[in-house]
Formats: structure tokens, sequence, C-alpha cells
């Protein structure tokens, strides 16, 4: 509960009409695109850098928990307040402040919708890479803070990658600026890339710089339809093993595409196992060349099919099966839950088969989905969350997944955050010193740990 | 509980928050309580018990223009739609009829229309009508009945609809007959107020009234009349929208179309296009008219936004709404064509209203002037 005398003085701070403390804003604010709920005692939203650093000047003297939420698209619990207080969300600081088209660069406040940015950007000739599959929704300060990748991560990386520089209100309400606009800057610790991924543990985020590309020129996509799960698997990685480096590289096994047919999407052969959509850009040339030769891949490992867009049309015929999926799958059982492990692209074929045998020694129901180019995978579990038992064997082929996955080189999360979802998992990828050490960069940044916590430290 | 029976709806929703992306209304109004994600969440908390219907439910409840933009984008499949009417509905019974509402209620109950004017001045459109034939268009027995809907028969800005429509049919030699006084309005406002049993009375009539006439079909300028009467009616009569009726006359080759050379683009009605199915029909007609060049919005078919007349929130809260007309004017500019063509006599008012209020030279036609004009011209 947040006393009479300071709810007024957040009042004071942001206007009345944008703290908000009625029952209905405290229970939608509750959830994020995870399973747990917290409602939050209250919800402001500031207009602009000054009052958030109030905002947390008050909340540090009063020791009042402060979770920032983007547009509350994570499905790692990352933006719920798990131990109560406030929610501060940016629905008013959505403005694209500048766009640098010599400098190569854009400067945004952090409620700006993913999407929105790389539209705007495409009219000067300019790309965005980051592509979350929320990137319609989701936000660059929530980006940023959950450090989101996306299908074309495999080529272009991930949002950390475009992340020129910050200003950032600490939780002491001491305002600082990382990075800037050039490209090189050695000065310090890169407090930049500390801060992204952080997981709004740290600082919040109020201005953002983000680093943009040329648009590149031409595309080719092609989808190739494997009889055997593992031949697709090697197939990923022989193609990355060669030199070309795909936009995209989706893999879809049997069980997905059953999921896309039963939704009314596109039919799959009998003796389809497995599919992957590939995608190439840039120049013309080059990109009808790498087509060729993806092409050519993929026969020579035992595609029993390869079909090549020769329209914009065709191609988004092709991506209508990988943007179906999860939707199609989702609905198969009540509840979904989609996995995150990620491992050396190498190993692909090695972590598929250990998830294929877990989810038969534990009787799942498991479809795999990856951004397979960067072995990073996303198995969704389709279950129904009332039925106890079944949540207990899903726990323990996690478990055993994160485990083989760690022991390959690999991550427990590749690109949708730890949070809450994995917090428990963590001592399987970090020795105590390194977490002892995440503990105290969190103490010098927020000594009251009031920023976000709960998270996964 | 009138929720009941939806609950699975609830349970099928994963809140990911991608029905952001493409609802007109949060994007306005930004808080969640306004996305259809935080719609859905009220719905469950309400359901659960978790919270109490508030006069505040009945507010964010009422900011919904019924598009169906989000059930179109959920990758759950969950019918929000649905649990929108039905949280209306669960909100007028325990706390009333919403106050912007509750005249449009009455006049219904009273007189059978939204206007609030005797229903029996439902023909005047003919009024000004040259050539007007004895029996103006309300004959005793007829193959298909023309059903005006109240709009296009109380507000003269779209009396031109019907005043067009009916003689496309009449110039196709269709055996065509209207309600006159005897139509009443279709339920889907009440549907929309909350009081679907109001609705009840109204459909069982207009049913009687048209197996009365032993018609086979029954066409509808108005796409919510029609997609009402699709949803809701228990009936297995032949149900045409205007333009799929238009689009199958033009097939049969029972009207000709003469070259208009003009450029238009056209604007989908949420609910002939998301909410009725039908998008080809309007293209295949523009298609058809020799010299004619349509550029299409932005953001067309299923992803056409609402002009900002849907849901009955030009009542609950007007600003908005034609904040949302705006919206779609500028989209429309947009595309460079001077004129935006559409089939929906409640996005003509909506957009028409709006330019005017603002000054903005639009040129506004229902699909229906455009065909007569390809009809008439030598």
């Amino acid at each position: 509960m947040i006393s009479a005398s300071l709810t007024n003085e957040f009042r004071s701070i942001v206007g009345n009409e944008w703290f908000l403390d009625t029952p209905e804003d405290l229970a939608t604010y509750s959830y994020d695109g995870f399973l747990p709920e917290f409602k939050p005692d209250a919800v402001i939203i500031p207009g602009c850098t000054d009052e958030i650093s109030k905002i947390m000047w008050v909340a540090n003297r009063e020791k009042i928990n402060i979770t920032p939420r983007g547009a509350g698209t994570n499905i790692c619990g990352g933006s719920v307040a798990k131990k109560g207080g406030i929610i501060i969300t940016f629905h008013r600081m959505n403005k694209i402040l500048e766009i640098d088209p010599e400098n190569r660069c854009a400067v945004v406040q952090p409620g700006v919708v993913n999407a929105d940015l790389q539209k705007e950007v495409a009219r000067y000739g300019l790309m965005y890479p980051p592509d979350p599959a929320s990137m319609f929704v989701s936000t660059i300060g929530g980006n940023v803070a959950l450090n989101a990748g996306g299908p074309r991560g495999v080529k272009y990386g991930v949002t950390r990658d475009y992340l020129l520089g910050l200003e950032v209100v600490l939780p002491s309400g001491e305002v600082i600026r990382t990075g800037g606009k050039t490209l090189k800057n050695v000065s310090g610790y890169d407090l930049t890339r500390l801060l992204c991924g952080s997981e709004g543990t740290l600082g919040i985020f109020t201005e953002i710089i983000v680093k943009l590309i040329p648009l590149p020129s031409a595309k080719a996509t092609l989808q190739a339809i494997f009889s055997n799960l593992d031949d697709a698997a090697t197939t990923v990685s022989a193609i990355i093993g060669s030199g070309i480096v795909p936009t995209t590289l989706e893999l879809m096994d049997r069980v997905v595409l059953d999921a896309i047919g039963d939704y009314g999407g596109a039919q799959f052969s009998k003796e389809a196992q497995a599919l992957l959509l590939i995608e190439v850009d840039g120049e013309e040339l080059l990109i009808e060349a790498q087509g060729r030769r993806i092409e050519k891949f993929c026969k020579e490992r035992g595609a029993i099919e390869v079909q090549r867009a020769r329209s914009p049309e065709e191609a988004e015929k092709l991506w209508q099966a990988r943007r179906t999926a999860f939707g199609a799958v989702a609905r198969v059982k009540p509840n979904c839950i989609v996995e995150d492990a990620t491992v050396p692209v190498k190993k692909l074929p090695e972590i598929i088969k250990k998830i294929v045998e877990l989810a038969d020694k534990y009787q799942l129901k498991i479809a795999i989905l990856a951004h397979a180019g960067d072995g990073n995978l996303h198995p969704l579990i389709m279950t129904d969350l009332r039925d106890k038992e079944e949540m207990v064997r899903i726990d323990k082929a996690l478990e055993e997944m994160y485990e083989a996955a760690i022991a390959m080189g690999g991550t427990l999360s590749g690109e949708h955050g730890i949070g809450i979802a994995k917090s428990r998992f963590m001592a399987m990828e970090f020795n105590q010193a390194s977490i002892d050490l995440m503990r105290g960069i969190k103490k010098v940044f927020d000594p009251n740990n009031i920023l976000n916590p709960g998270s996964f430290l | 509980m009138v929720l009941k029976s939806i609950a699975d709806e609830f349970d099928q929703c994963i809140k990911c928050g991608l029905c952001q992306a493409t609802c007109p209304v949060c994007k306005e109004l930004l808080l969640e309580k306004y996305t259809p994600r935080g719609k859905i969440q009220l719905a469950r908390y309400y359901s659960q018990g978790e919270l109490d219907l508030s006069s505040h439910y009945q507010d964010i409840f009422a900011k919904c223009l019924l598009c169906g933009a989000c059930v179109t984008t959920c990758p759950s499949g969950v019918e929000l739609n649905k649990v929108f009417i039905s949280m209306r509905e669960e909100i007028a019974k325990k706390k009333g009829v919403h106050h912007k509402m509750e005249e449009l209620v009455r006049s219904l109950v009273v007189n059978y229309n939204i206007s609030g004017e005797d229903n029996s001045q439902r023909g005047e459109w003919r009024d000004f009508l040259k050539d007007l034939p004895d029996h103006m268009y309300q004959k005793g027995k007829a193959e298909v009945v023309y059903f005006v809907g109240c709009v296009a028969s109380f507000f003269p800005m779209v009396h031109k609809i019907p005043q067009n429509l009916v003689r496309i049919l009449e110039l196709a030699n269709v055996d065509f007959t209207i309600l006159g006084g005897e139509e009443w309005c279709c339920g889907f406002p009440l549907i929309g107020a909350g009081v679907p049993e109001k609705a009840r009375e109204m459909m069982k009539h207009n049913l009687e009234k048209v197996n009365e006439l032993r018609a086979k079909r029954v066409v509808f300028s108005c796409p919510s009349c029609y997609r009402t009467w699709k949803e809701y009616y228990d009936t297995d009569l032949d149900l045409f929208h205007s333009t799929q009726f238009i689009a199958r006359l033009i097939k049969d080759e029972a009207i000709h179309l003469r070259e208009v050379n003009t450029r238009v683009t056209y604007h989908d009605p949420c609910d002939l296009g998301r909410n009725g199915g039908v998008y080809d029909a309007p293209r295949e007609i523009l298609k058809s008219i020799p010299g004619l060049t349509l550029v299409e919005l932005e953001n067309n078919r299923d992803q056409c936004v609402c002009c900002g007349g849907g849901g009955n929130l030009e009542m609950a809260d007007s600003a908005l709404s034609e904040t949302m007309a705006q919206k779609k004017i500028e989209e429309i500019q947009r595309t460079g064509a001077k004129t935006v063509v559409t089939s929906c006599q409640q996005c003509i008012r909506t957009i028409k209203s709006r330019a005017r209020r603002q000054k903005i030279n639009l040129d506004v036609r229902d699909i229906t002037e455009l065909v007569l004009k390809a009809m008439s011209n030598d």
C-alpha cells in the first residue's frame, strides 16, 4: 500500500491523470506474457525523464519498489511487480526523437513500438534489424531491457548489436548518459551493454540511441522439406558452416506442421518430418547465387522438396506457415509454454534429439520450432496448467533440457530473458562467483533493491 | 452469469498482447485496460469474482468499436468480440444500460428504429425519386426483399443508397420489394447496447414479414443488418449484401457497366469484411467498371481499420470516434485517390461528417452510386 501523502507526492509529479490506482487499472497491469500475476499498488505513466527522476528519488527515499514495463509482451515475468510497488509504463514517452541518416542512427524514447521505428527508418532506406515476434507491439525500451532477438538474428544479431547509447535514470534518481552516436567508443566500462538485457533491474531507460544499417535491396526465400528431422538439423549447421549467412533460418518439426494443417493452413505431404524456411538478403546478384547454393545444399542433404519464391507474393506464402506456427500450436491445448534454450549451432541436431527423447520419456506433447540458424530453439510444450501432475513432468523435462543445453556450451535463454521464468536454473549456467558478481553490480546501482526486485538475482 | 458460456475464451488467451497491434481504440487510449487483452482479462477477473462490475467497467467496455481487428490478430483464436458483447450484456443487466445509449434503446423499443421518428416514415427516401412506380417498391409478393436498414432510411445524407439500389435492381429486372413501415431495426444496436433480449422481438417481426412475402432472398445495403441476420436470425433464406448481389448481377450479365474514368480507393466496412467475410464482391464490382482504377488503402481487407463508426462508440465517446475518422481520412488521402468508395451507410456518415467538420475536400461514395453511374453512362 502507498500512503495518501505519498500518493499525493507522486500525483504532484506526473499529474493526477497519470497516477492510476483503480482496481481495474491495477488488475490490468498485473500480468505480462508470462503466467504468474502480481497486483501492483499503483501505476505511474510519466511524461519525461525529469518526472522519472523525481519518482525514483521519492521511491528510493521511501523504499518503494518500482518495476518498469513496456508493452508487457515478455514471456519471462520481467515486467510484473513481483514484490508489489509501482509499475512505471512508457505509453506517453513514445516519440522517435531523431532519425539521423548521416550518422546512421536514431534517437528514440523507450515507448516507441519496434515496428513503427522500422517503418519510419525504411523511408530513409535504412533498417533497424532486431525483429522479435512481438515487434508490432513491443517497445524499444522493453526490447533493450530484454535484449530482444528475432528470426533475423542469425545474420544481424540482437538488440545489443544495435545499441549505441542510453539515457538512464538510476534508482537514486540521478540521470546518466552512456555511449553516444559514435560507432566506436571504448571509454570506460561499457555500461550501455551492461544495461542491455538487465531486465529492468539496474536503471530506467529514458532515451535510446540505436544503430541503423542500409536496407538490403533484394532477398531470396526458400522452403525445404525433409523426410527426416535429423537431416534438416544437419543441413542447418552445414549451411552456416559453408560461409553463407542467411538472414533467417527457421526449422519446424512434424508436430508443428500438423498443427498448421489442422488450423486450416498449408497441408504437408505425409513424408514431411521437418521444414526449413531460409531467407538470404543483400545485393541481387549475390542473392541469386546464394539461393542456388542453398537449394543444392538442401537437396544433397536429403530434402525431398525445395521451393524457391519467385515473387514477393510467393515469399509471403512460404512465410505464412511460419507466421501461423505459434498460434496453430498454441490452440492445440489450453496452454502452451514457449521455451528458449540455445546451443552453438553445430549442436543443433544433438539438442533436437534430446528434446524428442525427453518428450517421449516424460510423455509430453512438444513441438519443435527453432530459429535454427543461431541454435535458438523454441520448443513449444502443449499442456493444461490445471494438470498438476503433468506440470511436474514438464518441470523435470525442462531441467534435463537445460542441463543438456548447457553441457553443449549453450545457455538457458537465447532471447526471452530469465525473469522469474528461469531464475531457479541460474546456478546451472553460472558458478557462485559469477552470481555474486552480478549481485554486487546490482547493489552498486540499486543499494535499496527497489528496481524490479524478485527478478533473476 | 452470461459469461459462463464463454469462459473458454478467457482460458484460450495467452496474454501475449499481440492484439494491441491492430486495435484502433487502444492505440489512442494507451492504457492497458483499453487493450483487447486488458478487456479479456477484466472479463476473466469479473467472472472469477476477483473484481466487481463498476461504472468504470461500463466505460471501459463501451470504448470498443466491435470492429473485430483483435479477433483477426489473435494467434490463439480467441473470439474477443463474443466476450465484449457478453460483457456489455452482463453490465447492462447488473448496472443498467450505458447512459449514453439509454435514449437509443428507448427509441428502438417504442419506434422500432434508431432515429426516434415514427417508423411509418421509413420510406421517405422515395419522395425524391423520379419515375417512382405505382407500387412504390412495396409489393405484396416478391422473390427478393430489400432490407433497407435504419440509417439509410432515416438519414438524408445516405438516402442515396436505397435510391440507387432500387434503381439498379429495377434496371436488372429483379423482382423485389421493400418492407416499408413493416421493416423494424435488425436488432444490432440493441445487441451492442447489451440488451439482446430486446432485439429478439425485432428479429421475430422481421422474419415474419419477410416470410409473409414468400421471398427467397433478402438483400441488405447495411453490412451490420446483413451480419446480424447471418449471425442471429434463425432462417434458411438466402442472405446477400448488396455488393454480393450486384457482383452476381454483373456476372450474369443482367447489368452492363460502361466506362467511368476515375481513381478510387476502397474502405472495407468492419461488418462486411472482417465480421461478414465479404472482401471480394466489392472489388469484383469495382474491377468490372471499365476505366476505373482501384488503389488499395495501406491497411486493406482484413487489416482495414474501422472508420470510428462501429460498436455504438459514436454514442459512448464521440470524440474518440472522431479521432478514428480523422485517421481514416488521412489514410485515404495517402493513397492519392480523390474518391473513397465503401459499401456501408455508417462508414459514409462517419467519414463524411468528419471531413465536413474539418473542411476537408473528400469525395465519399457508396459503391451503388458508382455502379449506377457506370450503368447509365452513354
